[in-house]
């Protein structure tokens, strides 16, 4: 029943996403109208897409710090891609991929960093070390980063922060496509890895002794999670609160059981996103809001209701 | 967060000391003439027209030459490209925000600010300095006129500034020229920003015989989706740009739904002209006509 509500929930939301718009479209044109193809359409499935990789990635990172408070881009991840995007603007770099593709970069130099530094001295990923080491790795990319905003002379250098707090404009069935070849991947490695996953939550020594390689689990886990989280920075920006939310409104619904929170983490986050689209793009019109906005005031309640309910019991 | 705090207390102390700076200069009231209240309220007064004036914004520079107080300038922005013997004069920086000791370096007796934030502190830092500085407000055909004519005051140029103000005035009481052309001002791609009707160059648009197809949106600049500038389908895209190289945002598909950018209707606007509100600014609206007519 509960799988029932949540996928006419995912259809509903992506039926409203390709008939909502500021663009006056007839509902007999829909099919045929240009503007549901090019710009709808592409946009509802790649704010989907993201949406789902971003509740994924916050479920496996959750799992991985063990800590309730673990956003997929806690681990420097912004920081990363925000340095690679102003670096792009900054030393103008051609072609219309270059943005995506230097943020791209960013983030995963910076989750390769924060890495690095959660296997020093034998530490093993260790959660505490991983979460400090993000934060700081974090600090110092935003800091390189301002330094560039303000020594260089671009005014388009402000523009590559709006663009980082992230939205949907640039959707199209190329950037769609590009996650549809890129997430499978990742998304595969995280599945397998749910049975380890809930062996995990019992501590890592018991997962140990109850036959999970707790060591390479935990690379692999990191690694998928990032790099997923790493894709949706490149198409969407930082879009934030949906890797945070998702997973602990799913455990909620569904329990922990890692089997059955990754696939409705996907939806839900696709739901979640897709919805806050649709807002972003018609509550305001003729203008849009970024969608980060729509989903921290959407996410803000959510959590702070969470919040109530854990405390309470 | 704790920056800005610590800002803004620099800030009120500074303004402290600027309260009691005014006190003083309002005792040995200087003649009349050479005195005008600026955009931030404040009163500015001068004991003899200035003779060694910093200018911080390229639309000031300009003015200033424009009412014949070119040969005053003493120090002007790293953008302050127009006219040529600006360039001339030497540049304190980029102004964003000044470098208020390479200002002072050049010991002006006026600095020509415009108003904003970083600016009201860094004015406030060149009057405990004891060098007056005037803020101005410069966003709109509206401005230009009221700007011109302080500058004229306090440069002993009267005459010529308020012929120059005059003429800026009547172009912003004109209604709009008659014309079926609509354009859309695309400022950036990713999410697409466009230029609504508190503008300057919504303004030019109109006078122009253009209609800015998001006149509806009241601020400045706004966030719109491509969805919304395809729906508003303007026979245009306006572009400020010095090359007439199309953006890059041209190839991509998403744009491709927006008929202007399909088919490659691009208006390549000169940002020296058309980036910045300034006496020039019946040249932008020839200018802007002539290239729509010229379009295919």
């Amino acid at each position: 029943m509960k799988y029932v509500l949540l996928a006419v929930a995912a259809v509903a939301t992506l039926a409203a996403a390709v008939l909502l718009g500021p663009a006056d479209v007839p509902l007999r044109d829909v099919l045929g109208s240009p503007i549901v193809w090019q710009l709808r359409l592409p946009r509802a499935v790649l704010a989907f897409l993201v949406g789902g990789a971003l509740g994924v990635s916050g479920v496996a990172l959750q799992a991985l710090v063990r800590n309730p408070l673990a956003d997929p881009f806690l681990l420097g991840l912004s920081g990363g891609a925000g340095l690679g995007a102003v670096a792009a603007i900054a030393l103008d770099l051609p072609g219309p991929w270059a943005l995506p593709l230097a943020a791209f970069v960013g983030a995963v130099s910076a989750m390769a960093l924060v890495y690095r530094l959660g296997l020093m001295g034998g530490a093993e990923l260790d959660p505490r070390i991983l979460l400090l080491g993000g934060v700081a790795v974090g600090a110092f990319a935003a800091a390189i980063t301002t330094a560039i905003v303000s020594l260089a002379e671009a005014t388009e250098l402000r523009n590559a922060f709006l663009w980082l707090w992230g939205g949907f404009s640039g959707a199209s069935w190329t950037t769609v496509l590009v996650i549809l070849v890129y997430a499978p991947l990742p998304l595969a490695v995280l599945a397998a890895a749910a049975r380890p996953l809930d062996l995990l939550a019992l501590g890592e020594e018991p997962a140990q002794y109850l036959g999970a390689d707790v060591r390479r689990l935990k690379r692999l886990v990191y690694l998928a999670a990032s790099l997923l989280t790493a894709a949706a920075v490149a198409v969407a920006g930082v879009i934030g609160f949906v890797g945070l939310i998702v997973p602990h409104l799913c455990r909620l619904v569904w329990g922990r059981l890692h089997r059955a929170l990754f696939p409705t983490a996907f939806l839900v986050g696709g739901t979640l996103l897709a919805a806050a689209d649709t807002l972003a793009r018609t509550v305001v019109a003729p203008r849009e809001l970024p969608v980060g906005i729509v989903t921290a005031l959407l996410g803000v309640p959510v959590f702070a209701f969470l919040l109530r309910r854990w405390t309470v019991s | 967060m704790r920056r800005w705090a610590h800002r803004t207390h620099l800030a009120g102390l500074l303004m402290l000391a600027a309260v009691a700076a005014c006190r003083r200069a309002e005792r040995a009231a200087p003649p009349h003439s050479l005195a005008v209240t600026d955009d931030a309220g404040r009163r500015v007064a001068l004991t003899a027209p200035a003779q060694r004036v910093v200018s911080l914004l390229p639309s000031f520079t300009e003015l200033l030459f424009a009412i014949g107080a070119g040969d005053r300038l003493v120090g002007r922005t790293a953008w302050c490209d127009y006219p040529p013997e600006a360039l001339r004069v030497p540049s304190v920086g980029d102004g964003m925000p000044p470098n208020v000791e390479a200002v002072a370096a050049r010991h002006p007796d006026l600095v020509v600010l415009y108003r904003s934030g970083p600016n009201i502190t860094a004015a406030e830092q060149l009057e405990r300095l004891g060098i007056k500085t005037v803020l101005l407000d410069l966003n709109r055909l509206e401005d230009l006129g009221p700007a011109a004519r302080r500058l004229g005051v306090l440069t002993g140029r009267v005459a010529s500034a308020d012929s120059l103000a005059g003429a800026m005035d009547s172009l912003a009481s004109q209604p709009p020229a008659p014309g079926s052309q609509s354009l859309v001002f695309i400022v950036w791609d990713n999410p697409a920003i466009v230029i609504g009707a508190g503008s300057y160059l919504d303004r030019l648009a109109a006078l122009s015989g253009a209609r800015n197809v998001f006149h509806d949106i009241g601020s400045p600049s706004a966030q719109v989706s491509i969805e919304t500038i395809a729906a508003r389908d303007p026979d245009f895209v306006a572009v400020l740009s010095d090359s007439a190289v199309p953006p890059r945002y041209a190839r991509r598909p998403e744009w491709r739904a927006v008929r202007a950018v399909r088919a490659r209707r691009f208006l390549f606007l000169p940002g020296q002209l058309f980036g910045r509100p300034g006496p020039r600014v019946a040249e932008a609206v020839r200018e802007l006509r002539r290239r729509l007519d010229q379009a295919p």
